[in-house]
Parts: C-alpha cells; sequence; structure tokens
C-alpha cells in the first residue's frame, strides 16, 4: 500500500559546481533548465515537508555545499523535525561547515565521491586537485564525528585500480564501508561515452574484481547498481536459469525500481521530478502545486509505479529470452535515456545482451 | 519537585500517519522510529500535558468499540514505553519549600 507521503525527499539544491567530471550525470542534460531557487522559496518548501511528516531531506546539486546560505536552509530543514544528508564531491567542505553540521545532530550522512587510490586516477575525471581537496574533506568531516559515506563511481581509468581503492577506503581512511557504481549513460557522460565507459571486458573485470572484494571485506562493499550488483544478481539469474528454478517473486516484469513509492525528487529549478535518473518528468512545481496531491495522484507517477505489472515478454528486445523469468528490467531512468521510453527494460543492465557480447559470468 | 500523572508528547517527535492503519514516532534528534497502530495513534494525539492516563482510557474505550479489558494496563504500559525511549515526558511540578 502507498504510504501517505514520502519519506524521503532528494533535493538538487543548486546547479552549480566547482568540478566539471566527465562522467557527471547532472549537467548536459536537455530536459533540464539549469536554474535554482532563492533561499525562501526552499524554506518554504521545507516548512511543506515537515508538515507532511516528511524524514530525511537529500541535499544534492551540482554540488551543493558550493551554496553559502547553506546553513540557512539547514536550519529550515531542522526547525521542521527532518534530517538531512549530503551527495557531495567533498572538496568544499571546511572545519567552519563541518562544526555547524556536527552540532545539529541531524546529519545522517555525507556521501563524497572518490574514484580512485591516488590523484593520478580520481583526478583523470574529475579534474586537477579534486582527490586531494575530496580526501581533506572527508577527514574534516571524520574529525567532526560526521558519518561519512563514500562513492566510487568505476570507470575506464579506475577499473584495473578497484584494489587499491578498496585498501585505502578502508584500511587507510578507515571508511566502514563504501558503495559503488559505474558511469551511466546519461548528462555530460554520454558525451564521453567512449572514453569513460566500461566496455564489456572491463565491465567483466570490475564484477570479477568487486565480487572477490565484497568476500575479502565482508559487508563493507555495496552497490545498488553496476558491476558488484549485477556481478550478484546475473549470477543469481544464470544460476536460476540453469537449474529450471522457478519464477522470481520479482522476476518477469518491470519490478526494477521501488523508488517512487518512498520518494520524490526536486530539481534545483523547483519542478518536481520522480527521480534524478527522469529529470524530464515534470510532475509539478514546489511551492504552487501540492506535493501531497502529486504523491498521491499525479497520473505520471502513478504510471511509474504501476510499471510493474507490465510484463517482459511484451517486449520485442526480450523475444526468447530464457532470463525472463529471473529479470526485473532494472532501472527506468537508463531505459527512458538508451531507448526514449519508460515502460522498457533497460538495455544496460540486460544479461543477454552482455553474454552475447562476449560477456562471461565469473 | 515531584512528578504528576499527566503525560506530554516531546515535542520534537514527529507523528508521520503512513496510512490508515500504520503510522510512525520518529525522532529527529536521534533518528529512533517506532511503529503504532491507530489506537496508539489516538492515544499519542491525547497525550497533551492535560489529560491523566485513566482520562485517556476513558476516551479510548468510548471511541473503539473493542477495547479490551485490559485497556489501562495495555495503555500505562504503552505510554511508559514511550516515556522510557524519551518520546512522551511527564510535567514537573514545582514545589516551593519555606524554612
Ligand atoms: S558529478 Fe558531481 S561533482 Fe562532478 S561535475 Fe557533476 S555534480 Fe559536480
Ligand atoms: S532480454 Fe535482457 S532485459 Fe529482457 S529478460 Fe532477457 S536479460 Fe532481461
Amino acid at each position: 500500500m502507498l504510504m501517505n507521503t514520502p519519506r524521503t525527499v532528494d533535493i538538487e539544491v543548486t546547479t552549480h559546481c566547482n568540478l566539471r567530471c566527465r562522467y557527471c550525470y547532472f549537467f548536459n542534460n536537455p530536459a533540464v533548465d539549469y536554474r535554482e531557487l532563492p533561499t525562501d522559496e526552499w524554506l518554504k518548501f521545507f516548512d511543506e515537508l515537515g508538515s507532511l511528516g516528511v524524514m530525511n531531506v537529500v541535499l544534492a546539486g551540482g554540488e551543493p555545499f558550493i551554496r553559502d546560505d547553506l546553513p540557512i536552509l539547514l536550519e529550515g530543514i531542522i526547525r521542521n523535525r527532518m534530517r538531512f544528508s549530503f551527495l557531495s564531491n567533498g572538496t568544499l567542505i571546511d572545519d567552519k561547515i563541518a562544526d555547524f553540521i556536527a552540532g545539529t545532530h541531524r546529519c545522517e550522512y555525507i556521501q563524497v565521491s572518490v574514484d580512485g587510490s591516488c590523484a593520478k586516477i580520481h583526478d583523470s575525471c574529475r579534474g586537477k586537485g579534486s582527490f586531494a581537496r575530496a580526501i581533506r574533506g572527508i577527514r574534516t568531516l571524520q574529525r567532526h564525528r560526521i558519518n561519512v559515506a563514500v562513492r566510487v563511481t568505476i570507470h575506464r581509468n579506475n577499473v584495473t585500480d578497484l584494489e587499491n581503492i578498496a585498501h585505502f577506503l578502508l584500511e587507510e581512511l578507515n571508511i566502514p564501508s563504501f558503495g559503488t557504481n559505474s558511469a551511466g549513460y546519461l548528462g555530460t557522460c554520454r558525451l564521453n561515452a567512449e572514453d569513460v565507459m566500461l566496455n564489456i571486458q572491463e565491465r567483466q573485470l570490475a564484477m570479477t574484481t568487486l565480487l572477490h572484494l565484497a568476500e575479502k571485506y565482508p559487508g563493507r562493499i555495496s552497490a545498488t547498481a553496476g558491476p558488484l550488483y549485477e556481478g550478484k544478481e546475473w549470477r543469481r539469474m544464470e544460476d536460476a536459469r540453469t537449474q529450471g528454478a522457478p519464477i522470481f517473486s520479482n522476476g518477469g516484469r518491470l519490478t526494477g525500481c521501488g523508488c517512487p513509492s518512498n520518494k520524490i525528487t526536486v530539481r534545483a529549478d523547483g519542478a518536481i521530478i520522480p527521480c534524478a535518473m527522469l529529470a524530464h518528468d515534470e510532475l509539478g512545481r514546489i511551492n504552487q502545486d501540492s506535493l501531497e496531491g502529486i504523491w498521491k495522484k499525479s497520473p505520471a507517477l502513478t504510471q511509474l509505479r504501476n510499471r510493474h505489472t507490465i510484463p517482459l515478454n511484451k517486449f520485442k528486445f526480450c523475444a526468447d529470452c530464457s532470463y525472463i523469468p529471473y529479470c526485473t528490467g532494472n532501472c527506468p531512468g537508463l531505459a527512458y535515456t538508451i531507448t526514449g521510453e519508460i515502460n522498457h527494460p533497460s538495455p544496460d543492465a540486460c544479461l543477454r545482451r552482455f553474454s552475447e557480447a562476449g560477456g562471461i559470468m565469473s | 519537585m515531584n512528578q504528576i500523572d499527566r503525560p506530554i508528547t516531546n515535542p520534537i517527535v514527529v507523528l508521520r500517519e503512513e496510512s490508515d492503519d500504520w503510522a510512525i514516532l520518529f525522532n529527529p534528534d536521534t533518528a529512533n522510529a517506532v511503529g503504532i497502530n491507530p489506537v496508539g495513534v489516538a492515544v499519542w494525539k491525547m497525550i497533551d500535558g492535560k489529560r491523566r492516563i485513566k482520562d485517556i482510557v476513558l476516551e479510548i474505550k468510548a471511541s473503539f468499540k473493542n477495547a479490551s479489558e485490559s485497556a489501562f494496563e495495555e495503555i500505562s504500559s504503552f505510554v511508559d514505553t514511550l516515556a522510557k525511549h524519551n518520546y512522551v515526558g511527564y510535567e514537573l511540578k514545582t514545589t516551593t519549600i519555606v524554612e
């Protein structure tokens, strides 16, 4: 049953960033109006979120720490009895803001992106000097006892550095755990796809290495998408297929995403969208449309939530595929950017396509 | 100072009514949350620093036809549990000592 209001609201609080990463999903999306709202618009919206009992606000961007009114925004979140998290590149975090955040006792976590075990690899896609500043940001957060989450985005330049990255993050920086994904065909990444996105062999290498590292560091490396996730899921699908196992409870239909039932996203210009991966899909505007109304009644959102009823065998793309009973069709955002349709399996995470292109499950 | 028996909700705690039969009490300062049913929601809304537990029980019995005989014990223990986890407190009455 659908909950009355979202528990979490993701907010792209700025369109600005001090970096220009080569695989950024955020910039260069033709559907997005790169305009941002003034402080009081956000404060008004936080009052609405508070009245709806929203529990968490995730501040992303661009780079959220670039906003100099950040303390005022955080006070608005706190006043409305919510907690907050950040998705950040870490480079703008200093003692002053860390001290402020620690003092609120409301910070769930700050996720910082680290894509290499050394400056040469991290900076290859994120720009010169970004590694040193991200690590300084992480150490600042650690000194202030703020929960740090690290995200590693895997691409062509760091796929052979994964062992070193795991060692660096888990053993040298003493991060409790980190998450992984891979450069996805969205935003700026589309323009640099050839140079940054993993090819079949690299994807296979990433999967094998990450599965091995996940065993070496139990419970400390996670993924909800990308090579580690695929490595685990595809192995399960392959085992089920060879054993003729019964259909998975979430298999055979487009069940690949549960996000629209738990959370919703707001773009920097105030457009309400289902998620950052579906930035074109405007459901309404903050402070003009009721968030509760959109949550409960938006036809586009309802359609997205009902995506799970669509069987995979209806798609020509999946015709005669023996993985159908075990496949979820995966992310609608990637399905949309690649095929132009939300109600379609994502070709990016298609096991049959991976195998046909020469990919081998380890 | 001595405690009185009129519980009051911690103003920082959020009542999040997720659906008709399920709600969450959420303390954003600690990130602790607890799930409660519709009777729990009704009790929570009556914990206002004015009603005593026995007043709350009477009102619950009046509005929930199938409230059990042991409603007093159940509601007292529910409020005690909430108090133990700082979801509710008891107002303190100050006594002036004259020497
Ligand atoms: S990926 Fe993040 S840090 Fe990099 S340019 Fe995009 S918004 Fe900025
Ligand atoms: S073709 Fe790909 S997406 Fe379709 S069922 Fe097979 S593995 Fe899944």
